[in-house]
């Protein structure tokens, strides 16, 4: 427990920071809104396109002179953002106490170091929970004005379920290698590149059609906005997908931590 | 400049800078080889590319190019490049003097008998080299890869060595920033924070801008400054660079001026 509030403390600043970049987006995203909200000449061109064309290639969805469409679109940068967080908090929650060597002096308290991880990985939860919060609260109010339909809330506690589990299998990710990894100052930077391959992976996976064997190794094409928009649910196959990742990962965190020769 | 310092600066960055540039490779090997199939079947991958949102496009700066041109597909392997060249060059930014206090190395460093003004010169330097082997893959991955890979289809050299010669400027744009903004706050604890956030956070203000075709945006982030579509289309730079090299000559001279200033902690 006091684990547990030292990390939440410890990590508190990151938190306001990354939330303030959130925050930051939302605002910049909707005040670019406000001059898409009914534009004549965007509405001119979707209206000159064969609406059997629209429906098919999911269009509806990404109407940007609707408050709906625009959150579509900005679904895959919130989704870059929080993960980019996530995958961070994930490894160096960890790795931390290696790099300040710290970890020495908390290894010496009563607790086992699975009680160790658990409190770190639940003050990490705690932050992804906060920053998708601030994210969601930021959003709510900002687009307020717009006086959106019922649909749209809908949606928008729709895409934040999606990206609290996207943030939940990078914080899993990197909570992994965290631990797994032996050389405290490598996990970073694996971690990087794993968001970079899995980022490129999915806009790769959205150029090619045929591709959707692909999808399975990018948690950015688990949840495709238009989707969740059109058939307002969460594809479970892909919730059930992330649910044994982020299990499998965890597990694997707490089997290599307890055995792990650490850095002193 | 001092050549202990430089060597052994290099030597600790060897490691990085081999495994970064290997990823490059990598990379562009990987989007290229999908190319000839991609070409192939180029009235195809039109259809396929109409299925998307047009925002969508936009935000990936696919709107403006043709993918089944040998350059307009290499611009999207350049822009992955550009990525990871920018979290690369932020990493050694951040990293080049902070490591020094935060590994407890500052006043050992300090105490030998060269000025600080050699220390950062030489260290910046290491740093240059560093990259600029990585830019240097970057080059002979291209040219080899696209010559592999084009089956024959035309393209211009001359756009592809004036994308390239943006490689340089792009790198020190994030390692002088990087540095820079590692002298002025207190302590880094960890480079990767920081450096995720000014490169990715700089890669979706691009991307971000792209999508809402705002212009504004486009004068703080250098992706927009080295955007490869525009110097594809048009065959020259963006006026906009000037900005990057502004940028760059401030964060040089800032650096220097705050690093003779600083307070340097000893250790006990």
């Amino acid at each position: 427990m006091n684990i547990f509030f030292r990390e939440l403390k410890a990590n508190f600043r990151s938190l306001l920071i990354w939330g303030g970049i959130a925050v930051l987006f939302v605002f910049i995203g909707m005040s670019k809104f406000s001059a898409y909200e009914g534009n004549p000449e965007l509405l001119a061109i979707l209206d000159s396109l064969p609406p059997a064309m629209l429906a098919a290639f999911q269009m509806g969805a990404f109407n940007l002179t609707t408050i709906t469409g625009f959150l579509g679109v900005m679904f895959n940068y919130f989704a870059i953002i929080l993960s980019v967080a996530a995958v961070l908090w994930g490894t160096d929650i960890i790795t931390k106490e290696e790099r300040d060597k710290t970890v020495e002096f908390s290894l010496t308290m009563p607790v086992s170091r699975g009680k160790l991880i658990t409190a770190k990985i639940l003050a990490a939860v705690v932050n992804c929970v906060g920053l998708t919060v601030i994210t969601w609260v930021a959003l709510m109010l900002s687009s307020r004005s717009y006086q959106p339909d019922a649909k749209y809330y809908a949606f928008l506690n729709l895409i934040f379920v999606a990206l609290f589990l996207i943030q939940l299998i990078f914080l899993a990710a990197g909570i992994f290698l965290g631990c797994a990894m032996k050389q405290h100052k490598r996990a970073s930077s694996v971690a990087v590149s794993i968001l970079l391959v899995t980022f490129f992976i999915s806009i790769i996976a959205g150029l090619k059609e045929d591709s959707d064997f692909l999808e399975y190794f990018s948690p950015f094409m688990y949840f495709s906005a238009a989707e969740l928009l059109q058939k307002s649910t969460i594809n479970l196959a892909y919730v059930w997908l992330s649910v044994g990742i982020i299990a499998v990962l965890i597990a694997g965190a707490y089997v290599t931590y307890s055995r792990r020769d650490l850095y002193i | 400049m001092t050549v202990n310092i430089y060597k052994h600066e290099f030597k600790m960055l060897s490691n990085s800078v081999i495994t970064w540039s290997l990823a490059l490779s990598m990379i562009i090997f990987l989007v290229m080889s999908i190319f000839s199939g991609f070409a192939e079947s180029a009235k195809m991958l039109n259809e396929a590319l109409t299925n998307f949102p047009k925002e969508l496009l936009m935000a990936f700066g696919l709107d403006k190019i043709d993918l089944s041109s040998v350059l307009g597909f290499y611009s999207l392997a350049f822009l992955f490049c550009q990525v990871c060249l920018a979290i690369q060059a932020a990493n050694y930014g951040f990293s080049l003097v902070s490591v020094e206090e935060r590994d407890m190395t500052a006043d050992f460093l300090l105490a030998k008998p060269v000025s600080r003004t050699k220390i950062l010169t030489s260290k910046f330097l290491a740093a240059l080299t560093g990259l600029t082997i990585t830019n240097l893959v970057v080059w002979i991955s291209s040219f080899a890869f696209i010559q592999l890979y084009r089956d024959g289809r035309p393209y211009d050299p001359k756009t592809l060595l004036l994308l390239l010669g943006t490689i340089l400027a792009f790198q020190l744009f994030f390692l002088t920033v990087g540095l820079l903004v590692s002298l002025i706050v207190r302590r880094v604890r960890s480079v990767t924070p920081y450096s995720m956030a000014l490169a990715f956070g700089m890669y979706v203000l691009s991307a971000f801008g792209g999508m809402l075709g705002e212009d504004k945006l486009d004068i703080i982030t250098p992706f927009k400054h080295f955007e490869p579509n525009y110097i594809i289309s048009n065959a020259t730079y963006d006026p906009l660079q000037l900005v990057s090299v502004a940028v760059i000559i401030l964060s040089i001279a800032g650096s220097y001026v705050l690093y003779l200033r600083r307070d340097i902690h000893s250790v006990v």
